[in-house]
């Protein structure tokens, strides 16, 4: 076996039966791993009768056939599941040592189904494989989980959920080697509702790599071109990912004050550069990751890893907040109790608005960074007003009669683009099968960054396709599984060439966009099949009708319609954005199209 | 109607590849993918000087009335488009790349910039070098696994995800062939300065 492990593992938490069975090779073929892999092996075990929170739902854990070879940021692995925050297919990577030590333990997927009476935790040693009474950690925080189970970067790692989790929070994550997350969609609730509190793995064994002389030359060449580019060599080490905090504002894409306006006065000192000069003690790598990303933070509460831009832009730009410490400390909370980051800080805006519009009587406003960690911590244990935040935006929007504020789409909180300025960036959102969400295709390095080379962010006329070569293309490396960010100096051939080496079968580039397209395809019908239509691949009207008042982004609003009508034309999509029949033969997915 | 920004982009590309010297007077083409629809080069259009009316757009499978003004080449457009995840091509006559194309089975740069983003041009042939269903279907089949391909005496076809991507490999290669003919002028030993170098060869 190149590449895959080749087995899959299968628990049951209801009847403690553990079973494993060999991977499907034809299907691993199709869809390699990870997302991919997930997806489809989510539609068979979870149809549309199944409520996100009961028994029936499933949570897949997968790697894919890079993992755990060396190949650069082969540390990744994904969760899939029918989320309890939007309904929709979900699935959601991270990075760290987890992914990497599940695969060297001798698998390539990990499904569990079912609940278990009272909270326990699985140990997976090898083929090792035993369920332990959890009873002493229910309760307890994501970091002292962690500790107490051993966590040993190369050695030992740990995943679990924290009290949110716990509690059902429905924006809850899966954090693993501490402080890593699976967050979007609330898979950490779907994990509390099963009483599985931890999953612990060692592992020993390396993938087997059919031609390590190629595989070798193609990591060469790989490195060799993030070290070239100053972004993966230079940006990203030194400032992390809120490098580019000061470049989508500077193009008036910054979504501020719960999307509305576009520019936030106080970018500069959330910015990357003001992370590293005052906070910053050093940065840090996932496993066989050349690029270094990570921060490592320290302020007068707290030290950790963290935050993303994604998340100093919740916390910041979007409340109106320009306190850097008040964010790295929201940052920490969320990771210590299991909270994305990105609904929690959208919900908090969305609040803040409310509560500036006279719809809800609360304290929160714009700007008061001091109610970040209280309104975190009442999230994260259902607590007063953060017993209806964690439902999210839109069923906390919706509650108090403005569901138009929920600055969301399927239910899931927009990331830190408006998409106003960046246009593709708003087909991207609407059409994504896990609700809004940048790393389905994140238009940023077209419309802003120039990657592969700089794209008119205004244009309408053909943006789908670009949006459509980026769906596919990310959902190819969601099944890889590796990290995007090396996607900012390598394209997608060498991937290919690699998946080639290692396998031995014969991968193009265009072979690997295939496969994302597959993938894509099956999403799309599995939330067809959960009822979803074209009326759910839509922005908040707030963006499609008022336009951007100042900055370079004036007097735009989403040119979503046009677009939208391309884009369903160009996928092979009827115009209710249902796959023809053509389509879903081509791509080998016919026979699933009955059951939808 | 051409969207302004696509025509701006088109003009500009066109007018850089003429004052390139990679194509003559009314040769060589480019388009762009836009969902089900290409956006080509007129026939006889000049690269160099495009007006709006100088692209024309027509479907990706379906025939409209847009083929009978379209570029010859876009038999092979259509065909790239359709196996190659490609958004944008460039066709163009590179020259030092066509004199290399005679006499060689591939070209594998030698300079730092070639080697590094090229690696290896394959070069493929037919006997009706233009416009035929058989050399679509051979290009299209090289380049789902390279980004430029060279044409036996005729020219290079690239492929990107914009017209400026496709246009930074044709000349990378054009600007490779050139340092590998004075390379050859200059007629002294070559000293390796590629670690696995000789992988390229094999990519």
């Amino acid at each position: 076996m190149n590449g895959w492990a080749g087995k899959v593992l299968d628990i049951d938490l209801t009847n403690g039966a553990i079973q494993s069975y060999p991977l499907d090779m034809e299907m691993a073929r199709q869809y390699l791993g990870g997302r991919g892999l997930g997806t489809r092996l989510l539609w068979d075990l979870v149809g549309p009768e199944v409520e996100p929170l009961s028994p029936e739902n499933g949570l897949i854990f997968a790697c894919g056939p890079l993992t755990a070879t060396g190949y650069q940021t082969s540390n990744r692995f994904s969760v899939s599941t029918k989320s309890p925050l939007t309904g929709t297919v979900l699935d959601a990577n991270s990075g760290g040592f987890w992914g990497m030590q599940f695969k060297k333990a001798g698998w390539d997927a990990l499904i569990v189904r079912g609940r278990a009476e009272k909270p326990v935790w699985i140990e997976i040693k090898m083929d090792q494989v035993v369920m332990h009474d959890a009873s002493h950690l229910w309760g307890k925080r994501v970091r002292e989980t962690t500790a107490l189970l051993g966590q040993n970067n190369n050695r030992r790692n740990v995943l679990c959920i924290g009290p949110a989790g716990e509690n059902l929070v429905r924006m809850s994550a899966i954090m693993n080697d501490g402080e890593r997350s699976l967050a979007r969609g609330g898979p950490g609730a779907v994990m509390g509702s099963k009483n599985l509190k931890a999953i612990v793995v060692e592992g020993k064994l390396r993938p087997e790599i059919l031609d390590e002389e190629r595989f070798k030359f193609l990591l060469y060449e790989s490195r060799k071109l993030l070290r070239a580019s100053p972004l993966t060599s230079q940006a990203l080490p030194e400032f992390g990912t809120s490098v580019v905090m000061n470049l989508v504002n500077a193009v008036g894409s910054l979504p501020t004050r719960n999307f509305q306006q576009s520019q936030f006065e106080g970018a500069e000192a959330i910015s990357g550069e003001a992370l590293t000069e005052n906070y910053l003690v050093k940065n840090a790598s996932c496993w066989a990751c050349p690029i270094g990303c990570t921060r490592i933070t320290k302020t007068e509460k707290v030290e950790g890893e963290g935050p993303e831009f994604e998340t100093t832009w919740a916390f910041g730009a979007a409340c109106g907040i320009d306190d850097l410490a008040a964010i790295i400390e929201a940052n920490a909370i969320s990771n210590d109790l299991g909270i994305d980051t990105i609904s929690a800080g959208s919900t908090i805006a969305c609040a803040m608005e409310l509560s500036e519009k006279g719809y809800l009587d609360s304290d929160l406003r714009f700007g008061r960074a001091d109610l970040l960690a209280p309104a975190l911590e009442d999230i994260g244990y259902r607590r007063g007003l953060g017993e209806e935040l964690a439902e999210g935006s839109l069923r906390f929007a919706s509650r108090y009669g403005h569901p138009e504020l929920s600055m969301s789409v399927k239910g899931l909180e927009m990331p830190a683009y408006d998409p106003r300025g960046m246009q593709g960036q708003g087909l991207l959102y609407a059409t994504s099968n896990r609700g809004a969400c940048h790393m389905r295709g994140n238009m940023l390095g077209l419309e802003v960054l120039g990657l592969p080379k700089l794209i008119d962010r205004f244009q309408v006329q053909g943006k789908s396709s670009f949006v459509i070569l980026h769906q596919n293309a990310m959902a190819a490396i969601d099944s890889l599984v590796i990290c995007k960010f090396t996607n900012m100096g390598v394209a997608e051939e060498y991937f290919a060439r690699t998946l080639t080496s290692v396998t031995g079968l014969q991968f193009s580039t265009g072979d690997l966009i295939r496969i994302g397209e597959r993938v894509w395809n099956l999403e799309r019908l599995y939330n067809l099949r959960e009822g979803f239509s074209k009326a759910d691949d839509t922005l908040p009207p707030r963006l499609l009708e008022e336009p951007v008042a100042e900055g370079p982004s004036k007097g735009w609003v989403s040119r979503l319609e046009p677009m939208l009508k391309e884009y369903y034309r160009a996928r092979g999509w009827d115009e209710h954005g249902i796959p023809r029949p053509a389509k879903l033969a081509d791509l080998g997915l016919v026979n699933l199209m009955e059951s939808v | 109607m051409v969207d302004e920004r696509i025509y701006e982009m088109c003009r500009e590309i066109g007018r850089d590849l003429y004052t390139a010297d990679m194509v003559s007077s009314h040769g060589g083409n480019i388009s762009i993918r836009l969902g089900d629809r290409i956006i080509i080069k007129r026939r006889g259009a000049m690269l160099g000087n495009l007006k709006p009316h100088d692209l024309i757009e027509t479907g990706l499978e379906k025939n409209d009335s847009g083929v009978a003004l379209a570029s010859t080449e876009l038999i092979v457009h259509r065909q790239i488009y359709k196996q190659t995840p490609a958004l944008a091509i460039c066709h163009c006559h590179p020259r030092t790349a066509i004199a290399l194309s005679l006499s060689r089975e591939e070209i594998v740069p030698i300079d730092n910039e070639g080697s590094y983003l090229l690696k290896k041009v394959p070069i493929i042939w037919e006997e009706f070098a233009s416009g035929t269903p058989e050399m679509a279907n051979k290009l299209a089949n090289a380049l789902q696994n390279y980004k430029i391909v060279m044409l036996r005496g005729h020219g290079s076809f690239a492929t990107g995800q914009t017209l400026d991507e496709a246009f930074f490999w044709s000349s990378t290669l054009e600007e490779g062939c050139q340092i590998i003919l004075a390379a050859k002028a200059i007629n002294e030993p070559f000293l390796e300065y590629r670690k696995m170098s000789d992988s390229y060869t094999k990519w």
